[in-house]
């Protein structure tokens, strides 16, 4: 088995009883969980106008947009914080790094641990939105939802997405395999989400910032939704290339 | 054959510390104590010698094959723990030692032995977090031992374990270097311990090796002092310093005389007819403690 093989089959058996992993189930289903609970409690006045399809949409896009804005941003910035603390913490970096392993091959089996959680998280997202509108036709008829889920919408959106989130997933796990600190991983983190927030309403700068390069898939008008795939999945590469080199050149982890 | 060669191995921090032109020959089945104060460069040597540390100077050679950044393959042959033990507390010891056995693509089965080879059978399947110190101090070491390797490199084992607990550890790093024919290099500052175990001993002092070879040799060359017990310490004090010999009062009936330039029974002769009152005579054999304190230049109280 290749170094990276042997590096990823051994990050498995560290995430047993973690809590990264159960986060990759609770943090998608809390935002299903919140936006059923939102519409299925809000009093609508009268059925909406809105076509079954359109009804759809509105709803898949609603929870998708919780999602980029708030939930992928600081489920990045805590898996990454979690993950690395595993080897921080207890000082396990000074066994990893003394075994007869290239060193890169502990930080590439970290990065693809935490954009596979956000693939298996943003996938479970989308598979349980149309188990969520079916809930919502039960609960709030009046909301419009009807006909079959958007399975195309979503997952050429739950795709673009992942793709878009690419340098924010790099830079994060950089940043906290880079500092001991927990505090400064997790604080990097919600400053870019904050930020994020903020710079994710521009159209101008929002396509360009790491943490609301998600949000641009999202957009009213998708104009940027090439450009953000583009450039996150391709920055999110060399943000990776960079974080391998760095850390293969340190001295410890 | 020797498990470590360094030559002029050096490497230097912004704070004074480190270590420098360190010449180290580890001989291959031996069990070598590596002592020194805290702060003298020991637990720099071990990550230099594990490839954790980027020397600025020198070479290191794992029997016989340089360790460079680029080649690591001879760490292949190590086993170690530096300082408290490498262990993910939310894991079972048995899935601790998954981890490792992963990473270095072994049969599953070495698992069990490592596990037999530290008496952690029992607890194997208990998470981390509820060891004791003992027992997280022998998972570590069953880390260490996992991949099979022809040299254990050991930095203060014992840090935090009672007496029982070392007692134990000393009895097992002695089966790793009888039984198992590894070659075991242990640092520590416990000198009791391992003078106990170690077959070969190096001095580490401000970063520069003061001493290397067994403790026979270490001995040889300071020599064993002369201990002399008498009614008047002070006069055979004074009477022996007129026959040329540096001698120290230690209490007054004992007098020591670190390293005398006569033979023993002339300097019991020249005493006896000088009229000094002599009850016993002779030579008190150092302690590997006292010759480290004395090559540090501390005092052992």
């Amino acid at each position: 088995m290749s170094a990276l093989g042997r590096a990823l089959a051994a990050e498995q058996v560290k995430l047993r009883h973690s809590l990264a992993a159960w986060m990759v189930v609770l943090a998608p289903m809390l935002v299903v969980l919140l936006s059923v609970l939102q519409i299925s409690l809000s009093r609508l006045h009268g059925p909406s106008s809105l076509s079954g399809q359109e009804a759809w949409l509105r709803f898949a896009s609603g929870l998708f947009v919780l999602w980029v804005f708030l939930m992928l941003p600081l489920f990045v910035t805590l898996q990454a914080a979690l993950l690395a603390n595993m080897e921080h913490g207890p000082q396990t970096w000074k066994h990893l790094l003394a075994l007869p392993l290239p060193r890169w091959s502990h930080y590439a089996a970290k990065l693809f641990v935490l954009a596979a959680m956000v693939v298996m998280a943003t996938a479970l997202l989308a598979l349980a939105t149309p188990l969520a509108g079916w809930v919502i036709m039960h609960t709030q008829p009046a909301f419009g939802i009807a006909g079959p889920a958007p399975w195309r919408w979503l997952a050429v959106h739950a795709s673009a997405c992942v793709a878009a989130a690419g340098l924010m997933i790099a830079l994060q796990a950089w940043v906290a395999i880079r500092w001991q600190s927990f505090t400064t991983s997790v604080f990097v983190g919600v400053a870019g989400t904050v930020a994020g927030f903020l710079i994710g309403q521009s159209a101008r700068f929002g396509p360009w910032f790491p943490w609301s390069m998600p949000v641009q898939v999202l957009a009213r008008q998708s104009n940027h939704l090439m450009q953000v795939v583009v450039v996150g999945s391709l920055g999110g590469l060399l943000m990776a290339g960079l974080g391998l080199w760095h850390f293969d050149r340190s001295e410890a982890g | 054959m020797l498990a470590i060669e360094t030559h002029a191995l050096t490497r230097r921090f912004a704070t004074g510390h480190g270590v420098e032109a360190l010449d180290l020959a580890v001989p291959a089945g031996s069990v070598y104590g590596f002592l020194g104060p805290n702060g003298a460069g020991k637990t720099t040597t071990i990550r230099l010698l594990l490839g954790l540390l980027r020397p600025d100077g020198g070479q290191i050679r794992l029997f016989g094959q340089p360790l460079t950044r680029q080649a690591r393959e001879p760490l292949r042959a190590v086993g170690s723990m530096v300082e408290s033990p490498s262990l993910y507390p939310h894991l079972s010891g048995y899935e601790n030692l998954e981890v490792t056995r992963r990473l270095l693509d072994l049969p599953p089965r070495r698992i069990d032995e490592v596990l037999r080879i530290v008496d952690l059978e029992r607890d194997a399947h208990r998470r981390v977090r509820v060891y004791s110190l003992g027992m997280r101090q022998r998972l570590g070491i069953a880390l260490a031992l996992l991949g099979d390797p022809r040299l254990l490199i050991l930095d203060e084992p014992s840090n935090g374990l009672d007496p029982a607990g070392i007692v134990e550890l000393r009895a097992l790093l002695r089966r790793m270097a009888g039984e198992l024919g590894i070659t075991v290099f242990v640092s520590s500052h416990l000198l009791a311990e391992v003078e106990q175990m170690a077959s070969h001993v190096g001095v580490l002092h401000q970063g520069r090796l003061r001493f290397q070879g067994t403790p026979g040799e270490l001995r040889d060359r300071y020599g064993d002092p002369l201990v002399i017990r008498c009614t008047d310490g002070d006069a055979v004090c004074t009477g022996l310093a007129e026959l040329g010999e540096l001698a120290q009062r230690v209490d007054p009936t004992t007098v020591r005389v670190p390293m005398p330039q006569r033979p023993d029974h002339e300097i019991n002769r020249w005493l006896v007819t000088q009229g000094h009152e002599v009850h016993a005579l002779g030579r008190s054999p150092r302690s590997l403690e006292t010759l480290f304190f004395e090559m540090t230049g501390r005092d052992a109280a």
